[in-house]
This record gives C-alpha cells, structure tokens and sequence, in this order.
C-alpha cells in the first residue's frame, strides 16, 4: 500500500527504486476493483496504464507527479480512449487527438487510468443522468456523490489514487466535492485551457483538480496552467507555485462572507458548522465580515439563461453525421439529425437544449440572453469590488449534504438550485475552492467554499491547508489514516 | 399564468432543436419545459444593473494565434470516426430528394 502516503513520499520511493510505478497502477485498479459498486468510472485505461507504468521504469523521476495515477472527467479527450460525456450518444466515440490537459499531465509522466463517470455533458449536480447509472457516495452507498464531476469525486474520496481531473461549469467541481469530502478547485476562467474539453457553456467552463489534500490539488494545478494557442480565452501568466503560501500564517487575513450564503436558504448544520470555523480564523487572528453583495440571489436565474443558451449551441455539434452514435435507418438527412438527438441525448439534456434554443431564438435573445449577460458583469462587478476591502469570501458550498439516490428527479429546477452558492463564481469568472469542514448528524461530509479574486488561487491554498491543518479531520470514508 | 405549455409550443422548441419527440414525451415536457420557462422569466424582476455586458470572464485582450500551417490531424482518422463513411468522404443520406428540388 504506497498510494496513502504523501506525495513527497511516494516520490523518494521512486527516485530510490524502492518501489516502481506498476506498483502504483496495480494498487489503483486493485482499489478501483473493490470499490467497485461506487461505479466511478466509464471506462478504464488498464492495459495502456500499464504499458506506460512499465515504459516509464527506464525514465528519470524528474518531478513530484512522476509515475502518479490520475483520473481523468470523462468530457475531457483522450486520444484513443474512449470519452462518452456520460451520453448514448458518444457512447463508441474514441478521440483522435489528446486534450491540452491531457498533453500536460503526459508530460508529467502521469498514468491516465481511466475515464471517470459524470451528469450527461456535465448538466446535472448528481451525476444521476450518467447514461452508465449514477456514481454512489463513498460515505453512504444510498447517496448521490453529487455532480456533475461525480465520478471523479467519488474515486478520490474512497481513496482509489490521489489524482483527477473534474470540471466545472456551475459547481460541478466543488459541488461533489463538498458532498464526498474532498479537496476540489475551480480556477480563474483562462487559467487552464480548455481545448480537449467537450464544451457545455463555454464562458463558464474550467477544468480543475479534485484530491484528497490541499498540497496535492496545488500540485496538481501546477502542472495544469498556462497559455495554450489552442484556447484563445486561456491568459498568459507569469510561472508561479501554487504551493508557496501554504504553511504561512493567517494572521491578518481579511475575510468576507456574505449574508445570502448564511441565509436560510443553507441547511443549519452547515451554516453552524461555517460559523465554527469562523470563529475559529478571528481566534487566529484573521479578521471577518459579514457583508451583502448585490445579485448573488439573481445567479440561478443567470446561469440557466447563459448555461442552456450556451449549451444549446455547442451541443448542435452532436448530429450523428460526423461522429458517434448515429439513427440507424433514416428518410433523409433532417431525419438523421431529429433521429439521433432524440435517440442519443437523455431527458436532462434535451430539455436544456431545447429551452436555450428557444432562448435563443428571433427576439428572445435580446429579452433573455443579452439581459443575462448584463446583469452578469454587474454581478462581477459586485463580486471583484469585494476583495478591494478582502482578501477572500467564504461560506458554504452547498445549502445540503449528499441526498439519496432515490431522491425524485421530476422537478427540473432542482439541479440547478443544488448549486446556488457555487454558480456567483463561475459568473464572475472567479477561482473557488471546497474545502471539507466537518460532517452531518448522519456522517456526510460538510464543506466550505473559499473564493478568491482573479488569479489568486495561491491565496485561497493558504487559507485551505491552514484550516485542514487546525481542523484535522478524519476524511477517509474507509477510516484508515490519510497522511499530508 | 397557466400550468403547462400547449403541444404546438413544445413542437416549435424541439424543431428549434432539431429533436423529435414522442406523444408521451411532448405530454411531459408540457409541463418541464413550462417550469424552466417560469424561471427564467425571473430575469424580468431584476432591478438596478447598468448596459454594460459580460460574454465571458476574461481579462486579457485577443491574443491571436499566427495564421500558418501547422499539425493537421489525419484525414483518414477523422472520417474513420464518422459513423457512416466511404474512402475519404464521409456518407449522408439524400439532402434533397426527387420532386422536391427548386
């Protein structure tokens, strides 16, 4: 058993020969074998992990995340891979080309080992609308791991292997991780290039790491970042570490939390348990706040606009003509494309494609979309103006804990109320990461949210890794030790 | 404001998105798609926000790529990938049939 150790560790037994990177990989499958119920993954890489865990033996250890299995969201490409998006209708496609991601975590010389399960095309908060059935709660089997990055969520918490990659369009990264208590970041939009990432809503779109600790979700992001040609919105950044603050003191930390995230909205176990760790900071010395920010309660509201518009015209792509699943005997060529989508798209996404559609239709665009684009700079108006006085928000990242499987699905708006604390961050384009604070009567994990400014992730890591470190918490839902 | 939307406006929607629908399931979204209707309409209540607009969260101006060649991905792979596909071409049923030309 290698993988519970920390990073550093596992890196000095490689560097010594004491242990090899096949052992990694077979202690990630074994691992992925037993929990084999949680339904994780969509599809696994073993053969090829494998294959590169043996090619590598030759290979110097020339960095932390040397020979370190990793599990890839599977709405991110991966050449000669199978990436379903959890949907009929990619359900045989297999990619020509890697994601950039997926070309940075190679040069790391990371071992993919498979394709985690996810909501359908990301639109979803708890994975439920997987056309492979939904992940299961590592905490409780009857339990949503939420979404939509469910699948990746749910092989970090259960301890499968340290790494993977989610993503996040309203809260599909921190959400889960919240529910599953883990570590989840969405950077600052432009930080991570999102070519190789099956669009959902493109200006809202980030992929992010999802671990069991602060330090690893900072490594991780490390190797992720930069300017890529191929993305004309990723940003051109300074190299920096996103490692270097942690372990600093908080002592003086200027901190908000606005009141809608305290409002009644959050269930009371989790505003008392934000409220401890509160407390806890102004006993450190940190300075907090309550404040109001203008249209955080508008977010839902903006979100389904922009996210179904959006989705409606990226999905359009999906038209059984070029490639995946395609109706098998069509009249004429409209047939193909009403046949496939019909047959190739579940509920939750067609419904949202077909009100952005008529979002975006004639007029409607000016009634709903252009109005949403509005009110959404004002919102980050509101949002930025905040860390003129703060150095960063906090507060929940979601107004529940994990909910059962069974739950009824038949109101639509539910899935997009799941996630009305962590939506305002992807509107303003912000970096937020879930932090797990503790648990619930019943033993699900609680998590808090951790807002930066643009760029400020490093901020948000010291903030983190401080509070892991006074909080302590036992967060494997196995009950072994974790260690750094 | 009434409950559910009528078949015709159900129909005008998944024509906008290209899917066709079963009875059952225009019945169903008669009623779904009603709801995040309904929603979406709170916008309307929204006071106070300036012209100003945001199409996405970015701070850097374009930074275009320069216009040459590069790595091009291999025309046999891509139309291997297409599910219906003859030599270098990919295969679509009849755009236009007998009768219905201009």
């Amino acid at each position: 058993m290698y993988l519970n150790k920390s990073i550093k560790e596992i890196n000095e037994l490689l560097k010594n020969k004491t242990i090899k990177p096949i052992d990694l990989v077979e202690e990630a499958f074994q691992n992925i074998e037993n929990n084999r119920e949680l339904n994780a993954y969509i599809t696994l890489n073993k053969e090829e992990a494998i294959k590169r865990a043996k090619e590598l033996e030759d290979k110097e250890v020339d960095n932390l995340l040397f020979g370190l299995p990793i599990a890839v969201k599977d709405n991110i490409i991966t050449k000669g891979l199978r990436t379903t998006c959890a949907s009929h209708i990619l359900d045989n496609f297999i990619p020509i080309y890697d994601a950039t991601v997926v070309e940075k975590i190679n040069e790391k010389n990371m071992i993919i080992i498979g394709k985690t399960n996810m909501d359908e095309f990301a639109m979803g908060s708890s994975s439920r609308t997987s056309y492979f059935g939904a992940p299961k709660n590592p905490w409780n089997k009857e339990k949503i791991s939420g979404g939509s990055s469910g699948g990746s969520a749910t092989t970090i918490a259960s301890r499968d292997l340290p790494f993977a990659l989610g993503s996040d369009t309203g809260g599909s990264i921190r959400q889960p991780a919240s529910y599953t208590g883990i570590v989840g970041m969405k950077p600052t939009y432009g930080r991570i290039s999102r070519f190789g990432l099956v669009a959902f809503a493109s200006s809202l779109d980030q992929i992010g790491p999802m671990t069991t600790n602060v330090y690893n979700n900072a490594l991780l992001l490390n190797a992720l970042v930069g300017k890529d040609e191929k993305d004309l919105t990723s940003v051109r950044r300074e190299d920096e570490d996103f490692t270097r603050l942690i372990g600093e003191d908080i002592k003086g930390m200027k901190i908000a939390v606005p009141n809608y995230f305290m409002s009644d909205i959050v269930s009371k176990s989790i505003t008392s348990k934000v409220k401890e760790v509160i407390e806890l900071l102004k006993s450190k010395g940190a300075t907090v706040d309550y404040i109001d920010v203008d249209y955080l309660e508008n977010a839902v509201t903006l979100y389904q606009i922009i996210a179904m518009g959006e989705a409606s015209s990226n999905l359009a792509r999906f038209d059984g003509i070029r490639y995946g699943f395609s109706y098998e005997n069509p009249e004429n060529i409209e047939d193909v494309y009403l046949k496939t989508r019909a047959e190739g798209f579940g509920e939750e996404v067609k419904r949202r494609i077909m009100v952005g559609s008529y979002l975006l239709s004639g007029e409607n665009a000016k009634v709903y979309y252009n109005k949403a684009l509005s009110i959404r700079d004002d919102m980050r108006k509101a949002l930025k103006k905040v860390f003129d006085s703060y150095d960063l928000i906090i507060g929940p990242t979601t107004t529940t804990t994990a909910y059962d499987l069974t739950d009824p699905m038949d109101d639509p708006s539910k899935s997009f109320m799941d996630d009305v604390l962590v939506i305002p961050v992807n509107m303003a384009g912000l970096p937020g990461l879930n932090l797990p604070i503790g648990f619930d009567d019943n033993k699900m994990p609680i998590g808090m949210q951790i807002i930066g400014n643009s760029f400020e992730e490093a901020k948000i890591y010291k903030l983190a890794s401080y509070l892991e470190k006074e909080l302590n918490l036992s967060l494997n839902p196995n009950g072994g030790e974790d260690n750094e | 404001m009434k409950e559910m939307l009528t078949k015709e406006e159900v129909l005008h929607v998944a024509d906008l998105a290209r899917i066709s629908l079963t009875e059952e399931e225009i019945k169903k979204y008669q009623v779904e798609l009603k709801k995040l209707l309904d929603d979406v309409e709170k916008i309307n209540n929204v006071k106070g926000y300036d012209d100003d607009i945001l199409i996405a969260c970015w701070e850097n101006s374009a930074e275009l790529r320069k216009d040459i060649a590069g790595d091009m991905l291999d025309p046999k792979e891509v139309v291997n990938n297409a599910p219906r596909h003859s030599g270098n071409y990919i295969e679509v049923p009849v755009v236009i049939s007998e009768g219905e030309g201009a």
